[in-house]
C-alpha cells in the first residue's frame, strides 16, 4: 500500500512509514530517559550542589550513555534506515513483520537493561569494564537490542535489494541512501565486535565462563563502542547532503568525491578501539601508532573531506539562486528561519571545531596520555555525538513531521529558537569539560573534593568557573531538549493535519538551477571557512603538544 | 542530488579547483599527523611505555606486599611511605580504592613503576603533572618515569572502580635533597617492626608486637580504605571500641545480634559476605586474603583500639 506525497513526490509505503514512526517514537522516548539523567549528573558534579548520592550518580551515568548513546541514535538510525531504503526510493518495504519483530527485540532490550539499571544490578557504566560484573540480564539486553537493531539492517539490504531489481530509482542509489549504506555495511561490522564481546561476557556473569580478560575486553568491546560512532558519522553526514537538497535544492558539488569519502569510512574504520588503549598495558607503541592511523588517517581524511563537500553543497546551490555577491552573500541569505537548515549547519560547525579537532588531537598516542579518562574525552563526544548527531538527528524531525507523521509543527517560533539554544548549551558543556580535562578533572567521579579520601587534592582554582559555565551548558540543554521533546509530542498528537504543500511551514526547496559555465574556485566561501578550521586545529595542535611536553618524562 | 539518482556523469565531472586544493591540505595534514607520532618517539620524552608483563591478582600482590615490606621507611594517614632508589624497579599497587605505597621520588631520577591492580580496572592520574593511565589486573605495565619537578603530586583514580572510587587517592613526593623531607612532615622516618625476621627467629610474637603487627597488615592491606580507626564511618564499621561490641548482622537475609569476638572477626575476613553488618549492606566487603597469623595480628591490632 503506497500512498504519493503530494509535497515531494515521492511514493511511501504505508507499512514502512508506521515502522518509521514507531522506531522515531522509541528514539524520543530514550532521548528524554537520557536527559533527566543527564540534568541530575551535571548538578551532582556541580560541587556546590552535589545532588545525588555517589550510589545513585554512578547508576545514572550509567543509564545515561546507555540511553543517549546507544538508544536514542540507533532507534532513530533505524528509523533513518527505513526512510532511505523505501520513501527515497519509492520503493516498498521488504519484510513488514521482521520489521515488527526487529522492533520488538529492540524494544525489550531497552526496557530489560534500564530496569535492571534503575534496580540498581548494573552499576559498571556503559563500557563495563571487566572484572566489573553487572546482572546477567543486563547484558542480555543489550544482546537482545543488538540483535533487533541487526535484523533491521539486514532489512534496509533486503529494501536496497528490492528497490534495485524492481528499478524504483534511477542508475546509481541517491547520495543520502549511500551514505545510509555505508553507514549500515559499518553497522554490521560494528554488531558483530558487540555479539563477540557481549555474549561471553554475559555467559561469564551466570558463571559459566571463568575470566574475562580486562584488556582482550576493552579491545573488543570498543570495536563496538567507538566503530558504532562511524555509523553515527554516515548517517549524520547523509542527513547533511540530504537538508542541503530540502531546504536549498544543493547536492554535493562532486558526487563521486562525496560516495568516495564515505567508503574511506568503511576502510578505515576498523580498528577505531586503539583510540582507547593509547595508555593502556598490553599492546605496543608500533601496534597503537599503527591501528589509530594506518599511516595517514583516512578516516579523518574522509570526514575532512565532507567537511568542504558540505557547505560547499549549499554554498554552490545558493550562488546559483543569484546569492553570489561576495564570499559570504550565499551564507547571510541562507534560509536561516528553517529550523532543519539552522541546526544542520550548527551541527557542522559543532562537530568540526568542537568534536573534531579534539578527537584527532585525544586520538593522538602521546597526547593521550594528558587527556585519558579526564572529562575532557566526554567533553570531546559531546561535540561529535551530542551537538553532531543529536543536534542533526534534531533538525530533520522537522521535516519527519510534516513530511511522515503529517502534521504542522506546533511551536515554530521555538522550533526556530531550538537549535541555536541547544548549540549554545552543548558549546559550553562541551567546552567546559574539554577545559576541566584539561586540568586534570577525571569523568565519571562522583566527588571531586575526595571526601572520605587519605589525602586531599584541590584541582586549579580555575575550575569552579568551569564547572560553573559547564552547569549553565548543561541547564540550556536539557531546557532545549524538553523543547524538542515538547514541540515533537505536541506535532504529533494535537498539530494540524497537513493537507498539501501549502501547510508546510519549512520550505521544500526545487533543485537549484544549473550551473553556468564557471572558472576557478565552486565554493570560495567555503574554502575560506575550511581554511579557518584548519587554523583553529592547528593552534589547539600545538597547544596540547605544548602541554604534554611541559609533563614528567615517560617512556 | 541527495535524494534522487545524481545526473547523467557525475562520475565523470571534474573535481573543481577549490575542493582539490583542500583535499590535497586535508591529505598532507593526515600524513603529517602520522610522522608527527613517531618523530615524538625518537625526539619527545613522553612516550607510553610498550613494556607489560603477565601476571595474576595473587602474584601481584604477593610481589607488591613484599617490595612494600622491605621498603617501607615509614607510614602516612595508613599508606606505607617507601623511598626507592633511582633506576630501580618499583610496585605501584592498586586495589578498591587505594593506591600503594607513598613514594619519594628525587627529581631528574629514573624509577620503573610496575603498575597492576589485584581487583578491578583503575586510572592511574598523576595530578596536577596531568599524566594518566589505564591498570588492569593481570597485567603488569612497566612505566618509567622521571620526575622533571619537586613538589607534592597525587595520584587519583580516574577509571570507575566501584561506590567507593573518589576515595582513591596516592601520593608522590619529589624532593631535591634529604632536608626537603621536612616540608612534607616526613623527617621522622622509621621502619616498622619487621614481623619476618621476628617470625624467623621463632619466639612468638609478645601481644605489643602482634599489636604493630596487626596494624603493619591493617596498612599493607588497606583496610584504612574502609575501616577508620578514629570513630568515623565511610564505608565500613570503624574499628576502635569494635571489640566486645553488640552488632546487629544480617545472615540469610535475617537480622540477628552477635558479639564482636575472634571468631567472629575471623569469620568476617575470610567470609565477608556471610554477615553482614546492619548499615553497610550497600558496600559489602571484597574477600582480602589474609594467613591466619595476619589474622590473629589483625585481631589483636583491633582488641587495642579502644
Amino acid at each position: 500500500m503506497f500512498r504519493t506525497c503530494d509535497i515531494t513526490g515521492f511514493k511511501v509505503d504505508l507499512q514502512s512509514q508506521k515502522l518509521i514512526k514507531v522506531n522515531a517514537v522509541f528514539a524520543v522516548i530514550s532521548l528524554l530517559l537520557a536527559v533527566v539523567a543527564a540534568i541530575l549528573l551535571v548538578f551532582t558534579r556541580y560541587q556546590p550542589v552535589h545532588l545525588l548520592g555517589a550510589e545513585w550518580y554512578y547508576r545514572l551515568v550509567t543509564f545515561h550513555g546507555l540511553n543517549a548513546l546507544i538508544f536514542w541514535i540507533i532507534f532513530f538510525e533505524v528509523a533513518g534506515l527505513y526512510f532511505g531504503s523505501t520513501v527515497v526510493l519509492n520503493s516498498r518495504f521488504c519484510a513488514p513483520r521482521l520489521g515488527w519483530i526487529a522492533f520488538g527485540l529492540m524494544a525489550a532490550g531497552l526496557v530489560m537493561s534500564n530496569v535492571i539499571i534503575l534496580m540498581g544490578k548494573a552499576d559498571v557504566m556503559l563500557t563495563s569494564y571487566t572484572p566489573l560484573k553487572a546482572h546477567p540480564l543486563y547484558y542480555l539486553g543489550i544482546i537482545l537490542f543488538a540483535v533487533g537493531a541487526l535484523v533491521a539492517v539486514i532489512l534496509f539490504f533486503g529494501n536496497l535489494m528490492i528497490a534495485k531489481r524492481e528499478k524504483t530509482y534511477g542508475e546509481s542509489l541517491p547520495l543520502f541512501t549511500y551514505g545510509l549504506m555505508t553507514a549500515a555495511i559499518i553497522a554490521v561490522i560494528t554488531l558483530a565486535s558487540g555479539a563477540i564481546i557481549y555474549i561471553p561476557t554475559f555467559l561469564w556473569s551466570l558463571g559459566i565462563i571463568d575470566n574475562i580478560d580486562p584488556g582482550m575486553y576493552k579491545l573488543i568491546w570498543w570495536g563496538l563502542g567507538h566503530s558504532s560512532q562511524q555509523i553515527n558519522v554516515a548517517a549524520m553526514v547523509s542527513i547533511w547532503y540530504m537538508v542541503s537538497q530540502l531546504s536549498v535544492g544543493g547536492t554535493s558539488i562532486n558526487e563521486r568525491i562525496s560516495r568516495s569519502a564515505f567508503v574511506l569510512y568503511i576502510l578505515f574504520i576498523c580498528l577505531a578501539s586503539a583510540h582507547h588503549l593509547l595508555t593502556d598495558p598490553g599492546v605496543s607503541s608500533a601496534w597503537k601508532v599503527w591501528n589509530t592511523s594506518y599511516a595517514m588517517y583516512l578516516a579523518v581524511l574522509a570526514s575532512m573531506i565532507h567537511a568542504f563537500a558540505v557547505p560547499s553543497s549549499f554554498e554552490s546551490a545558493q550562488r546559483r539562486w543569484g546569492y553570489n555577491k561576495g564570499l559570504f552573500q550565499w551564507l547571510s541569505k541562507a534560509p536561516w528561519g528553517n529550523p532543519a537548515f539552522s541546526a544542520i549547519i550548527l551541527a557542522i560547525i559543532g562537530f568540526g571545531f568542537i568534536g573534531g579537532t579534539t578527537g584527532v588531537i585525544f586520538g593522538m598516542e602521546q597526547t593521550n596520555i594528558i587527556v585519558h579518562n579526564t572529562i575532557a574525552i566526554p567533553g570531546h563526544f559531546k561535540g561529535t555525538v551530542v551537538i553532531g548527531t543529536t543536534l542533526t538527528f534534531m533538525g530533520i524531525t522537522y521535516y519527519l513531521i510534516p513530511l511522515i507523521f503529517r502534521r504542522k509543527i506546533v511551536g515554530f517560533k521555538l522550533a526556530q529558537w531550538q537549535p541555536w539554544l541547544f548549540f549554545i548549551g552543548i558549546a559550553l558543556l562541551s567546552i567546559s569539560m574539554i577545559v576541566l580535562g584539561q586540568l586534570g578533572v577525571p569523568r565519571r567521579h562522583w566527588d571531586s573534593t575526595f571526601s572520605g579520601a587519605p589525602f586531599n587534592y584541590n584541582f586549579n582554582p580555575a575550575v569552579d568557573f568551569f564547572w560553573a559555565l559547564m552547569m549553565l551548558g548543561g541547564v540550556l540543554a536539557f531546557l532545549s531538549t524538553l523543547i524538542w521533546i515538547l514541540i515533537v509530542v505536541f506535532s504529533v498528537t494535537i498539530g494540524k493535519k497537513i493537507t498539501g504543500p501549502q501547510d508546510m511551514q519549512l520550505k521544500v526547496s526545487p533543485l537549484a538551477p544549473p550551473a553556468k559555465k564557471h572558472k576557478g574556485f565552486e565554493a570560495p566561501g567555503t574554502l575560506i571557512l575550511t581554511l579557518i578550521f584548519l587554523l583553529v586545529f592547528m593552534a589547539l595542535f600545538f597547544l596540547n603538544w605544548k602541554w604534554l611536553a611541559a609533563t614528567w618524562n615517560v617512556k | 542530488m541527495s535524494l534522487f539518482s545524481p545526473e547523467e556523469g557525475w562520475y565523470h565531472k571534474k573535481v573543481s579547483k577549490d575542493e582539490k586544493m583542500w583535499m590535497v591540505i586535508a591529505l598532507v595534514l593526515c600524513i603529517m599527523l602520522f610522522v608527527w607520532m613517531v618523530l615524538w618517539h625518537v625526539y619527545g620524552r613522553q612516550n607510553p611505555s610498550s613494556i607489560t608483563y603477565r601476571t595474576n591478582t595473587v602474584e601481584f600482590g604477593k610481589l607488591s606486599d613484599a617490595y612494600v615490606k622491605q621498603n617501607m621507611v615509614g607510614m602516612d594517614k595508613g599508606v606505607p611511605i617507601v623511598r626507592p632508589q633511582p633506576n630501580s624497579d618499583v610496585f605501584v599497587h592498586a586495589q578498591m580504592w587505594r593506591w600503594s605505597p607513598v613514594l619519594i621520588f628525587e627529581k631528574d631520577q629514573s624509577y620503573k613503576l610496575h603498575i597492576s591492580s589485584t581487583d578491578v580496572q583503575h586510572g592511574f592520574s598523576l595530578q596536577p603533572v596531568n599524566m594518566n593511565f589505564q591498570v588492569y589486573p593481570g597485567y603488569d605495565y612497566v612505566l618509567e618515569f622521571k620526575p622533571t619537578e619537586t613538589g607534592e603530586f597525587k595520584i587519583i583514580c580516574n577509571e570507575f572502580c566501584g561506590i567507593g572510587h573518589h576515595t582513591m587517592i596516592g601520593k608522590i613526593v619529589v624532593i631535591e635533597k634529604d632536608e626537603d623531607l621536612k616540608q612534607y612532615g616526613y623527617e621522622n622516618l622509621k621502619k616498622a617492626p619487621d614481623t619476618i625476621a621476628t617470625q624467623n627467629s621463632g619466639k612468638p610474637l609478645s601481644e605489643a608486637e602482634m599489636v604493630l603487627a596487626g596494624e603493619q597488615v591493617y596498612t599493607l592491606k588497606g583496610c584504612i580504605t574502609c575501616h577508620k580507626t578514629d570513630g568515623t564511618t565511610i564505608i565500613g564499621p570503624a574499628w576502635n571500641g569494635l571489640y566486645g561490641k553488640e552488632e546487629k548482622v544480617i545472615e540469610n537475609g535475617k537480622t540477628i545480634s552477635i558479639k564482636v569476638d575472634d571468631d567472629y572477626i575471623k569469620e568476617s575476613i575470610l567470609h565477608p559476605q556471610q554477615k553482614i553488618t546492619v548499615g553497610y549492606e550497600k558496600t559489602p566487603m571484597t574477600t582480602i586474603p589474609l594467613t591466619d597469623e595476619e589474622i590473629s595480628q589483625v585481631i589483636a591490632y583491633i582488641k587495642s583500639l579502644k
